[in-house]
């Protein structure tokens, strides 16, 4: 990773679809205060809301005794955030097409697809100790 | 998000203010869209004006609007949508659904122009 690491923050939340805003103020917060743009907050604030929905719902499966960690690490150059879940895992690849005529329509399945149009990066992995970590990173050098 | 309403020439038009994230706020516009429905207001605009951003738990809803009131014979109309929304309906291919409008009064009268079609 390339900057100077400045600092790393995180949040554990409950599996409750309810809290999401939590993630989202948390993240807001945090990058406002060291200065990050406003149109990378607002992407950043959607794709995390994205993948902490998603660890909630189809990590966690709302298991009210799992919870969500939402980790941040800012450096000079880029933001990177890791959301780690309690559950089963999942294959992303295995997600239905959104933009397939015949998904438009479908009220679900475009949280993945918006997360990586809106960051640089966006990995998944299984969690050495159980359930996937997503890691996503979001340059503050837009080229 | 904050939601108010009202109404102009037989259409509802929703204010939304804030962001549509999912979670309780989010519950707001999905059950007042649905109760316009079940009270037979089928003309709906959606003034995006002074929402901030949504992620797709807010686009599902406004798909769930949509196609709810094109099943009862009425519509979902957007208007001044945001340069940011506008981004996520364009990536997403949403921008083929939904009919937008400059502004809420635009998509008022285009309810007139499709009655009179």
């Amino acid at each position: 990773m390339s900057g100077t690491s400045r600092d790393s923050i995180e949040l554990v939340i409950p599996s409750d679809p309810g809290r999401i805003s939590e993630a989202d103020d948390f993240l807001e917060t945090a990058l406002r205060s060291r200065g990050v743009p406003d149109a990378i907050v607002s992407d950043m604030a959607i794709a995390t809301t994205e993948l902490v929905n998603n660890a909630i719902v189809h990590g966690n499966k709302r298991d009210a005794t799992k919870t969500v960690i939402l980790s941040l690490q800012i450096t000079d150059s880029e933001v990177v955030i890791r959301v780690v879940d309690q559950g089963e895992g999942f294959d992303p690849g295995q997600v239905p097409d959104p933009l397939a005529q015949e998904n438009l329509l479908r009220e679900v399945g475009r949280g993945i697809f918006i997360a990586r149009s809106l960051m640089d990066d966006v990995r998944y992995e299984r969690n050495p100790g159980g359930g996937m970590v997503v890691i996503v990173r979001k340059s503050l050098n837009p080229a | 998000m904050k939601l108010s309403f009202h109404e102009k020439n037989g259409v509802v038009i929703l204010e939304p203010r804030g962001k549509i994230m999912g979670g309780p706020d989010a519950t707001v516009l999905h059950d007042k869209l649905h109760d316009l429905i079940a009270e037979k207001k089928l003309k709906v605009v959606i003034d995006l004006s002074e929402v901030d951003w949504m992620n797709s738990t807010g686009l599902g809803i406004l798909i769930s609007g949509l196609t709810t009131l094109r099943n009862n014979q009425g519509d979902l109309k957007l208007a001044s949508v945001t340069e940011k929304i506008q981004s996520l309906l364009t990536i997403t291919k949403l921008v083929t659904v939904f009919e937008a409008y400059d502004s809420v009064d635009e998509a008022i009268t285009s309810f007139g122009a499709a009655a009179r079609a």
